[in-house]
């Protein structure tokens, strides 16, 4: 039950900064003094974990990486150096326009959806009516779903996500769409996900409330490096202190 | 590698059907005619090339009327064109979910690919209007046509695979791949049958591995003698750049999306 379902080991992640993608680029540097291979460490030895059932909330600034943990944790990118390992199935929240496709109707993007999120026919009939029903879209299935308005794709998207069979869910920035009352359902929604114990709940958000109330534990990054890993209340206080400029600007 | 290949076939079956069916589905939405573009846009090329060719350039067509020796090149040929063309920028367009989901990532070229063949075998249909029209006999190596269509398969595989890739690293791919595709054509036997092209040319014109399927088609389906030579030549560079283009990508994979 306890046991491990994401690992880091001394994970290094370097992205390769492509300054010369154009021939145009190319012969300009030629004549420059730029160097020619730049790039970007995003973590220097990062090392956590998360246990089975565990709700994580991952909080930091723009540019601490906190995108970059959800793609190694989806297995989508690769760490330079160390290991990350991942035990169970993902299901990230697909952003808007990636799972779906604008011309089908919504009826017919969710299969589309939770197959891209590793479902089956079986397994999406099983779900089907649930999904419609807490998207809160019946009257709208048929529709292709560019005439969606922003909350409605992400209510459809949300309800997909926390009905596939997936282990280990990553909640990215959802509830900054959708009404307060649907913000509120999917917090219960999530709410009671965890009371199961039986999926892992990670958390990316810059809502303070939300994770506070929803979150066991909160992992505090800043410029690429674990500062904090703990309680979130203490994992807040920490974040804000952060954000008041050490040096003020001039 | 054997088993690395299957595996979309296998644990991803259902993901390669709904993006078959997205590609199939999505790509007519909105418009009057529906599907039946399929039909007609090789119709209306047809009736073009027909007039230009066997009307102004008097091209022979061995023994069988010009629309139908032009049929029989020409849709294999937009099959590998529309499947190429499309294929190459099938990761770019897919960019946001390269970056969000974890699956073989060969499933994206292989969705637009299969879709091209679905296209294909409805557009293939007209063929037996053709027939009945211009009353032609199948010869009974017309069986043929599918191991050559298998290889066609396994060359746009092995060739979308390496293209597609490609294309996330430098975006000139899909521009030079518009331009290749469409000389490509007239440097393959699609619109004037084969022993018009100067015996003496014939060493490095047949290196082009599309000669020999186009042409093995016209010979399966109206009983010429099949160019076994060719063919042969065909199947061992379809089967190589099918190994090599699947290798390739798997290498490659890793780092896509670290760099759309």
């Amino acid at each position: 039950m306890n046991h491990n379902v994401i690992e880091f080991t001394n994970v290094i992640k370097v992205y390769p900064l492509q300054t010369e993608r154009t021939a145009k680029e190319l012969l300009l540097n030629l004549f420059s003094n730029l160097s020619k291979s730049r790039t970007l460490t995003i973590f220097n030895n990062l090392n956590f974990s998360i246990k089975n059932g565990e709700t994580v909330g991952v909080i930091g600034k723009n540019g601490a990486g906190k995108s970059t943990i959800m793609k190694l944790i989806a297995g989508v990118t690769f760490p330079t150096k160390g290991k990350v390992v991942v035990q169970k199935k993902v299901a990230p929240l697909i952003e808007l326009g990636a799972g779906f496709h604008h011309e089908l109707t919504g009826y017919e993007n969710i299969f589309l959806n939770a197959a891209i999120l590793g479902m089956h026919k079986k397994e999406i009939d099983l779900v089907i009516e649930k999904i419609i029903e807490f998207s809160e879209l019946q009257e709208f299935m048929d529709v292709p779903v560019k005439k969606y308005s922003t909350g409605m794709y992400m209510r459809l998207a949300f309800s997909i996500a926390v009905h596939t069979n997936a282990d280990i869910l990553i909640i990215d920035e959802v509830l900054a769409v959708g009404d307060d009352a649907f913000q509120k359902k999917c917090l219960n929604k999530l709410k009671e996900i965890k009371k199961d114990q039986q999926k892992t709940i990670i958390f990316v958000s810059h809502d303070e409330k939300a994770v506070k109330s929803f979150c066991d534990r909160a992992i505090l990054l800043d410029k690429g490096k674990l500062v904090f890993d703990g309680d979130p209340d203490e994992a807040f206080t920490r974040y804000h202190k952060l954000s008041e400029p050490a040096n003020p600007p001039q | 590698m054997v088993l690395t290949f299957l595996e979309p076939f296998i644990h991803f079956k259902y993901l390669l059907t709904q993006l078959t069916s997205r590609e199939l589905k999505a790509r007519y939405k909105q418009s009057f005619i529906g599907y039946a573009w399929v039909i007609l846009n090789p119709l209306a090329q047809l009736a073009v090339y027909s007039f230009v060719f066997s009307m102004v350039f008097k091209s022979p067509s061995a023994d069988v009327p010009y629309p139908v020796f032009l049929f029989v090149g020409l849709l294999p040929w937009t099959l590998f064109y529309n499947s190429i063309a499309q294929a190459t920028q099938s990761l770019v367009q897919n960019a946001s979910l390269l970056k969000k989901v974890a699956f073989p990532r060969e499933i994206i070229p292989y969705s637009v690919i299969i879709s091209k063949l679905v296209d294909f075998f409805f557009s293939f249909l007209v063929f037996f209007g053709f027939i009945f029209v211009f009353k032609i006999q199948l010869e009974s190596s017309a069986w043929i046509f599918f191991p050559l269509l298998l290889l066609q398969t396994a060359f746009t595989i092995g060739l979308s695979l390496i293209l597609s890739a490609a294309n996330l690293f430098y975006r000139d791919i899909q521009y030079l791949v518009n331009l290749v595709l469409m000389l490509w054509m007239y440097l393959t036997p699609v619109m004037y049958p084969l022993s018009m092209v100067p015996k003496k040319y014939w060493w490095v014109y047949q290196l082009n591995p599309m000669v020999g399927i186009i042409d093995g088609y016209r010979s399966a389906l109206f009983g010429y003698d099949l160019r076994w030579e060719l063919i042969g030549w065909s199947a061992l560079i379809s089967l190589l750049m099918f190994v090599i283009g699947f290798v390739l990508f798997k290498k490659a994979e890793k780092a896509f999306s670290d760099v759309v």
